[in-house]
């Protein structure tokens, strides 16, 4: 039993706005009232519901594949140091599964959503997820380049491949559907890409990376997952993208949708030098339409690797930086790519991606709909969120940082004429309450009466950065896991699926497609529910 | 340079038609290579399965792969380094002389063959043995064919891939990637991972006698490795688990006998492409699985007091 007095509490998901309130906090979740107990005077400090990420890479033959490939990285880094209850580990540009959990939480975040998971490398995914600490995980399984699915939906059988994608959000044991450049990634495996939404995609008639979209965010309501579809969109990075992006979202609508990192789908211009910000457009568009959310997909400046399920563009990335070039293509269902990155203020189109991210999260105006990212590794690490909050409430400290820029910047970016501040309630929405809700995940991000005992005390501090890069407390299901930047306790989190209905005969129907398309057994293929540490299975939901 | 352009091997297995096996013998050390993935199926793509595809095949010997392939080129030993580089310079119609052809061993007109028939592939994959990354230039030669790889997507669809195996080496490569960030060689001696190969892969511990303990799980050291480091093994407290009475069960300390994984005991072993695929035992077995005397030992060291003493949570430089 834990009683924390005297906060000031944000707590968005139930409208209060910097109260003083009493919490209390009994088996690991919020109760009204109890007497004894221990007791944290909170008198003076900040109150938020622990954060909630609702777009990273954290784990997974991706993100592996990029500690493998960054070594240089790894030995420059922070190394927490084991204990006889602790495991060692490396921070940095693509951290070790056990840093991972430490360093989540020890900026306040105790839920992760890892974004994107192939079926036949799943069971990896969740032998790292068991290995990430504290924090409560979930994962989305990749389908927009299932050619299985693909054919179906080529051949017209969109009730056949409804099933399919059910079946496979189980068999991966995932939470939700990741789409990725629909079309594109298949297209990739003959080095082709899918640019145009309405073109064909390589190797089909009808199908077209706008029809797969619709499809996909159909087949998502109809099943009820609690997440909607998580969608990366075609011509990622690539400048003139919004007229892409703007399409996409109309192929959207009567739907339920999230759109991943919208940074990077948010230029304007033809080629890289003409290449600019069209953030205002985008978000003008986005606010008029409440089917959407979206995170940010935010660049800071600084080294880091990207890792994309995008292969055809980490292609193009490694012919323009030189660099390292990591690339899967994994068979019949998707394919990724590792580059590793340096943003430089010094250089345009860097500079512009920095500030479309922010002028992002500062033009939408509903925080409930965008949220806090990085695309952690691909614009910065989550370990650097605290710099973005305080871009977010400091309109100076922005000034300061452009000024460093170079000055052609300026008519290709708004950013300069924006001077909306975040408040510390519009924070907490954008990084725990809203993420949740588009989760579906009703346990978290909110204070309530009966919910998860997550979250994060700060110290009231005049450096954004410092405040919100080191809590007093963060609290997981009422344990305290991190004290004034100390590791306290490291319980194991939960995962969250979801196991929409599908035919029964799907097995059946799979198994000569499987075989054809695969080498390994089928019964071989679905992750075991036993695999799984600690499940925690949701609902679906019914969607209108 | 560096990362590596792959794929899985359903990839090859699917859409492959350019299949090219480079200092390995795949017919002898991997035979179902050729029926499972490579040469023998059938695909949507490919469908007339072997027929459609053309295996290349270079080495410094002919090898019984060679009657396998429908081409076989003999590199000079120690010469893939050359070749490789030559190879790169001619798929961006770089100029060559002809002494630098000759010292490979090959002709021009075989290295002409070779970058045309690459160029004109649909699909083309690289397989690479210890022939390649074990003999002269090592490292070197395996960076230059990933390399050569990654150019290759400037024309056409290429990957590469090593050719692994040795029971669940990938397994082990990628567990202590995402533990430690690093694959193999890593000293925990200051609390948290470091890498270097050459001062802390096991050979080169053991044979400097670094180590006051060794334990070994499912490997045999005493069979391999050179004198020294066996010297060593037999000198410190050597403790196996093992299936079987190894080599290094003879020397060791402690053996204890453990049920074989896959057979026995459950698990998971990742494939050369680090696909993930589980173990499901077929038989029962009187011993314990390797798991599970790990497990033990490790909560019988927790009733020791903790050794290292005071030491910060976090560095956040390391020294």
């Amino acid at each position: 039993m834990l009683r924390i007095t005297g906060g000031t509490i944000y707590d968005p998901a139930n409208g209060i706005n910097g109260e003083v309130r009493d919490l209390y906090v009994e088996d690991g979740k919020f109760v009204s009232s109890f007497t004894g107990g221990r007791t944290i005077d909170a008198t003076g400090l900040v109150i938020f519901p622990g954060g909630v990420d609702v777009h990273t890479h954290v784990a997974g033959g991706s993100i592996n594949f990029a500690r493998a490939m960054t070594p240089e990285d790894h030995r420059r880094t922070q190394a927490f140091i084991r204990s006889q209850t602790r495991r060692s580990g490396l921070g940095g540009m693509a951290p070790t599964t056990f840093a991972t959990g430490y360093l989540y939480a020890g900026m306040g975040f105790t839920t992760v959503n890892e974004a994107a998971v192939p079926v036949l490398s799943a069971r990896h995914t969740h032998e790292e997820m068991a290995d990430i600490p504290i924090v409560d995980k979930s994962c989305l399984v990749l389908m927009a380049n299932n050619e299985i699915m693909l054919d179906l939906l080529e051949a017209g059988e969109y009730e056949r491949a409804k099933h399919i994608v059910a079946w496979h959000v189980w068999a991966a044991k995932a939470y939700g559907v990741k789409a990725v450049n629909p079309g594109g990634v298949a297209a990739w495996k003959w080095g082709k890409d899918a640019n145009q939404l309405s073109e064909p995609v390589e190797g089909y008639k009808n199908t077209t990376p706008g029809s797969i979209v619709t499809s996909l965010a159909k087949i998502i309501d109809e099943l009820g997952l609690p997440h909607p579809i998580h969608l990366h969109c075609n011509n990622l990075g690539a400048p003139g993208n919004i007229t892409t992006t703007l399409e996409t979202m109309k192929h959207l609508e009567g739907h339920r949708a999230h759109m991943a990192h919208l940074q990077y789908h948010a230029y304007g211009g033809d080629d890289w030098d003409t290449m600019k910000s069209e953030s205002a457009q985008l978000a003008e568009y986005f606010n008029a339409h409440p089917n959407m959310t979206t995170d940010a997909g935010a660049v800071l400046f600084g080294d880091t690797v990207t890792i994309t399920a995008d292969g055809p563009w980490q292609h193009l990335l490694y012919k323009l930086t030189g660099r390292k070039w990591g690339n899967l293509d994994v068979e019949n269902e998707t394919g990724c790519g590792i580059v590793p990155y340096s943003y430089r203020p010094s250089n345009l189109v860097n500079a512009v991606q920095w500030a479309t991210g922010l002028e992002l999260l500062l033009l939408i105006d509903d925080p409930w709909r965008v949220f806090l990212s990085t695309d952690h590794p691909n614009g910065a690490c989550f370990w650097r969120y605290p710099e973005i909050v305080q871009l977010l409430m400091c309109a100076d400290f922005r000034k300061e940082c452009m000024a460093g820029l170079p000055p052609e910047i300026m008519n290709r970016i708004t950013l300069p004429e924006i001077n909306r501040e975040y408040t510390l309630y519009e924070i907490a929405t954008i990084m725990s309450a809203g993420p949740a809700r588009a989760l579906g995940l009703q346990q978290k991000g909110n204070l309530g009466i009966g919910k998860d005992a997550d979250m994060v005390i700060y110290h009231s501090d005049k450096d954004i950065a410092r405040m919100f890069g080191h809590p007093r407390y963060v609290i997981k299901r009422g344990e305290i896991v991190i004290e004034e930047g100390d590791i306290r306790e490291t319980p194991d989190g939960s995962e969250y699926l979801v196991k929409p209905s599908f035919d029964p005969g799907t097995d059946e129907f799979l198994r000569p497609l499987f075989e054809d398309r695969y080498c390994m057994s089928f019964e071989n293929y679905p992750v075991e529910m036993e695999r799984i540490e600690r499940p925690d299975l949701q609902q679906c939901i019914t969607t209108e | 340079m560096g990362g590596k352009v792959t794929c899985t091997l359903g990839e090859v297995k699917n859409r492959a038609d350019f299949i090219v096996y480079w200092g390995g013998n795949p017919a002898e050390c991997h035979p179902r290579h050729f029926t499972k993935y490579t040469l023998m199926q059938k695909s949507p793509f490919l469908p007339r399965g072997r027929k459609d595809r053309t295996m290349v095949l270079v080495d410094i010997r002919e090898t019984k792969s060679a009657k396998a392939s429908n081409i076989f080129l003999q590199v000079r030993p120690g010469k893939d380094f050359e070749l490789i580089t030559l190879l790169r310079a001619m798929i961006k119609d770089q100029p060559i002389s002809e002494a630098q052809v000759a010292e490979t061993g090959l002709t021009i007109e075989q290295l002409q063959d070779f970058v045309s028939r690459m160029k004109a592939a649909k699909y083309g994959v690289f397989f690479f043995g210890m022939g390649l990354s074990m003999t002269r230039g090592k490292h070197m030669n395996s960076a230059a064919l990933l390399t050569l790889a990654a150019e290759m997507n400037a024309f056409t669809k290429f990957v590469a891939m090593p050719m692994r195996g040795h029971g669940n080496v990938t397994g082990a490569d990628v567990i202590m990637r995402w533990q430690t960030g690093y694959p193999f060689g890593i000293s925990f001696n200051r609390g948290y991972p470091r890498y270097n190969p050459g001062e802390f892969s096991t050979v080169d511990v053991l044979v400097r006698g670094d180590t006051d303990c060794a334990f070994i799980i499912g490997a045999d050291p005493g069979a391999t490795m050179p004198q020294p480091a066996i010297d060593h093994l037999a000198k410190v407290p050597t403790i196996v688990l093992d299936p079987h009475v190894t080599h290094t069960s003879k020397l060791a300390r402690v053996h204890i006998t453990t049920a074989p994984a896959g057979i026995s005991a459950p698990g998971t072993a990742y494939r050369m492409d680090e696909i993930p695929l589980p173990l499901r035992p077929a038989l029962k077995s009187p011993y314990p699985s390797d798991e599970e005397v790990v497990r033990r030992i490790k909560e019988a060291l927790l009733e020791k007091p903790d050794w290292m003493g005071e030491r910060p949570q976090m560095l956040q430089n390391q020294i």
